[in-house]
């Protein structure tokens, strides 16, 4: 009997602890703040209403959980460790909560239904009007209104997250899509390396002049999987002086079956079928296109150059002066280089209390303009060249390059040899465009089955499948957009 | 129903007789109650509330709004739906073509192994522990133009393949992958079941002067039969459920050669998050293999019976 009753029991506690895990996240929907089982619960200061009107922020108990870096970026983590404990040394009353959840489209939405965004998150500069309609970034105007340093961060990128003049993120860095050139293939085949200031038919002449397929090699290597592939694609799209879509008379248009459209289509299609200069497995994402080049499989890529040097020089083993940074080649000599403008944005949880909101908003511009920042970034350098490393600034900085703050920077960056250093020629051709504002994944999506049909089908109709994509854009996305 | 009752019994004694029945069961109910409630959490609430999405437009944020048969209709019209559907077919043909007879083949050709079956069997078995990530990567590089396979290929004067780009052949491809990998674990089920038909049958087969092949199409096979049926109709529900290596390898490309009806679902939900349409295609499939479940439950207990 006592057995019995043991084993009623056990079977009590066990489905207790099952209603008690599964009672925990909100049920979705409107999140209320007694909803905020990880946020609010721990906010002994209560709601805004019970606040006193000029209560101290420092007084108040609160916790914030941060966008932190990935476990195999260790320097980063380190930085970031840092970067808490000096936090908690102005603000002791900040529990900071680490989370390595990094931005990704396919999650975004389940991590907002549960609840479980942290309160601070990274994103990129195609998302601000997605996040924002959704409402799943907190509209931080107020915030910004009132930070002192905001008139000196760079207004370029910053635009990107400001919408109908409210401010939803803060600009991190940024970077107009480049090509990075293999120097050492070139040289290895004999090719000589173009100007900066190149076009396609000198794209295409390198490319077919490097590739060696029977060894494994292309030329270059266009990305063919997921929505980077429509992303690349795009660059020559705007480089041939064709756009997205079009915002008129409150509708959307999906304008990227033009001839300037066709003439990017067909530069693909003469990569693959004439100058057979891209890999033959060319379904290759971002990663794999990238890992591609750090292993000198190809000996051209296309994407922001940070992310591509970094993996060349630290992970690669290519040396700087193998790697040339250009800008995106013109359609014709004398047209504009232009290249996708893209960036690091941080965001704030819209279910955060107002409280953890403004204290996110101090985290994330914490080292912003200060000379704290200015030593942590050149411990990192100086870290990184004890072992060996080199640091990849970002092309494009929080800052103005020319503002005081930015000179402070780009001395720090000359003191030190393992610094990566952009060609003054290749930047002053770079022309960052914006991408379009609406739909744009969906967009690169659907191109991408286009580049794939190009890449597969020699002969392939072009006008034909951009206009029958076009419609498929127009018709799935963009009808049902309505401009105010 | 009504059930049975004793006759003449006054009524306060029935009800204080079944009082007593649950009495004495109800720690064996408590015992099977964590079991149900995870089903029912796990399991049943996230099926009817699949079900019921999939009349609604998802918003988690801003509140869902009843669209009543809009998602399906979305579904009826949207083309990639039917590629969808065609590819799972032509995946779930070539799943059979060349893999199911893989671990039937390699369980009976272990069985008659003398020496060494034990190695052999753990052998067969390992690529099902390898994990997923190390799995694309390896087959990655089998693919590529400069790998293994077309190494060998261009060494016989062959030209390369495009495995994975190939529209020809990208499904096959990743069907033989999967097929390296997942064909030891049904092959172990299969040695047990070779394993265990009575060796004297074998033993009479020789003796009768049946040769290898009369003994495994006489004995084995016949043997076996009820199982080979059993997991057909398994990894045909399996199949139509088919996304992973064609979501980590190919993104469903080259140009939707590889979108499966399932990759579609997580296309809909993840990509467009379109909570609400992928809800209903997971309704549309969950009654399609309702129907396939239902047929394996009848042959397993028509096999059953006849045993």
């Amino acid at each position: 009997m006592l057995k019995k009753n043991v084993a009623v029991m056990i079977c009590m506690v066990m489905l207790c602890s099952i209603l008690a895990a599964c009672s925990g996240g909100n049920s979705g929907g409107n999140a209320k703040e007694t909803d905020k089982p990880t946020n609010a619960a721990t906010n002994n200061a209560g709601s805004k209403e019970t606040d006193p009107p000029k209560e101290d922020i420092k007084d108040k108990k609160i916790t914030i959980s941060i966008y932190y870096p990935l476990p195999d970026q260790v320097e980063n983590r380190k930085l970031e460790d840092d970067k808490i404990k000096r936090f908690n040394e102005v603000y002791p009353n900040v529990e900071i909560v680490k989370s390595d959840w990094h931005y990704n489209p396919s999650e975004i939405g389940i991590k907002m239904a549960a609840n479980e965004a942290p309160t601070f998150f990274n994103t990129w500069a195609t998302e601000a009007k997605f996040l924002q309609e959704r409402g799943w970034v907190a509209d931080i105007t107020e915030l910004w209104d009132a930070y002192p340093y905001k008139d000196q961060i760079n207004p370029v990128l910053q635009s990107q997250f400001i919408i109908d003049g409210k401010v939803f993120g803060v600009s991190q860095k940024a970077y107009v899509t480049t090509t990075v050139v293999n120097k050492k293939l070139l040289d290895e085949k004999g090719v000589p390396v173009p100007s900066y200031d190149w076009t396609w038919d000198d794209m295409y002449n390198t490319a077919k002049a490097v590739a060696d397929p029977k060894k494994g090699i292309a030329g270059i290597a266009p990305m063919g999987k997921g929505t980077e592939a429509g992303w690349n694609w795009t660059n020559f799209l705007f480089e041939a002086g064709g756009e997205v879509q079009n915002v008129a008379d409150g509708k959307v248009t999906a304008t990227f079956n033009s001839p300037a459209g066709l003439k990017a289509l067909e530069f693909y299609n003469k990569l693959r079928w004439e100058a057979n200069a891209i890999p033959q497995d060319w379904a290759l994402g971002w990663g794999d296109a990238v890992g591609a080049f750090g292993q000198s499989r190809t000996a051209m890529v296309i994407a922001g150059a940070e992310g591509v040097l970094e993996q060349a020089l630290n992970q690669g083993g290519l040396k700087p002066e193998d790697v040339l940074t250009f800008p995106m080649p013109a359609a014709e000599k004398g047209g504009k280089h232009t290249g996708v403008l893209g960036g690091d944005y941080l965001v704030i949880n819209p279910n955060a209390t107002k409280d953890e909101q403004d204290m996110a908003f101090r985290y994330i511009t914490f080292d912003y303009f200060t000379d704290k920042g200015l030593e942590s970034l050149e411990t990192d350098i100086q870290k990184r060249q004890a072992e060996g490393k080199f640091f990849i600034p970002p092309q494009m900085n929080y800052y103005s390059p020319s503002s005081e703050y930015g000179q402070k920077a780009q001395a720090i960056f000359d003191k030190y040899d393992n610094v990566y250093k952009y060609n003054a020629e290749s930047d002053a051709l770079l022309d960052g465009k914006p991408e379009a504002q609406y739909n744009t994944q969906d967009y690169y999506g659907e191109l991408t089955n286009v580049l794939q049909e190009v890449f597969s089908t020699k002969g392939a109709d072009l006008q034909g499948l951009l206009d029958k994509s076009a419609k498929v854009v127009q018709e799935k996305f963009f009808d049902s957009i309505k401009v105010e | 129903m009504n059930q049975p009752v004793a006759v003449g019994e006054p009524l306060d004694t029935q009800v204080q007789r079944k009082a007593g029945r649950w009495k004495k069961h109800i720690s064996g109910y408590l015992f099977l109650l964590p079991a149900a409630i995870i089903f029912i959490l796990f399991l049943w609430v996230p099926i009817t509330k699949g079900i019921i999405y999939s009349f609604y437009s998802i918003d988690f944020v801003k509140g869902n709004e009843f669209v009543g048969l809009e998602n399906y209709k979305t579904i009826f019209n949207d083309p990639d739906v039917w590629i969808g559907v065609k590819n799972t077919l032509y995946y779930m043909f070539l799943c059979l073509v060349i893999g199911f007879w893989v671990p039937i083949l390699f369980a009976i050709a272990i069985s008659e192994l003398r020496r060494f079956q034990g190695f052999v069997r753990v052998a067969a078995y390992l690529p099902n522990v390898i994990p997923a990530v190390v799995l694309y990567g390896l087959w990655r590089w089998f693919y590529d133009p400069v790998g293994p396979i077309n190494g060998l290929l261009t060494q016989t004067g062959s030209d390369q393949i495009a495995f994975l780009t190939n529209r020809s052949w990208s499904m096959i491809s990743l069907v033989i992958m999967e097929t390296w990998q997942q064909f030891g674990s049904g092959m172990l089920i299969y040695l047990a079941a070779v394993l265990s038909i009575p060796r004297d049958w074998y033993e009479a087969a020789e003796i009768d002067g049946a040769g290898i092949f009369r003994r495994i199409w006489h004995i084995t096979l016949p043997s076996i039969r009820g199982l080979v049926l059993l997991l057909f109709l398994l990894q045909l529900i399996a199949t139509t459920q088919g996304f992973q290596s064609q979501l980590a390898l190919l993104d469903g490309g080259p140009n939707k050669a590889t979108l499966t009806y399932s990759l579609l679902i997580v296309k809909y939900a993840f990509t467009r998050l379109d909570y609400g349409v992928a809800s209903a295609l997971g309704v549309l499939m969950f009654l399609v293999l309702g129907g396939l479940a239902l047929l394996q439950f009848k042959l397993n207990n028509k096999e059953a019976g006849k045993s």
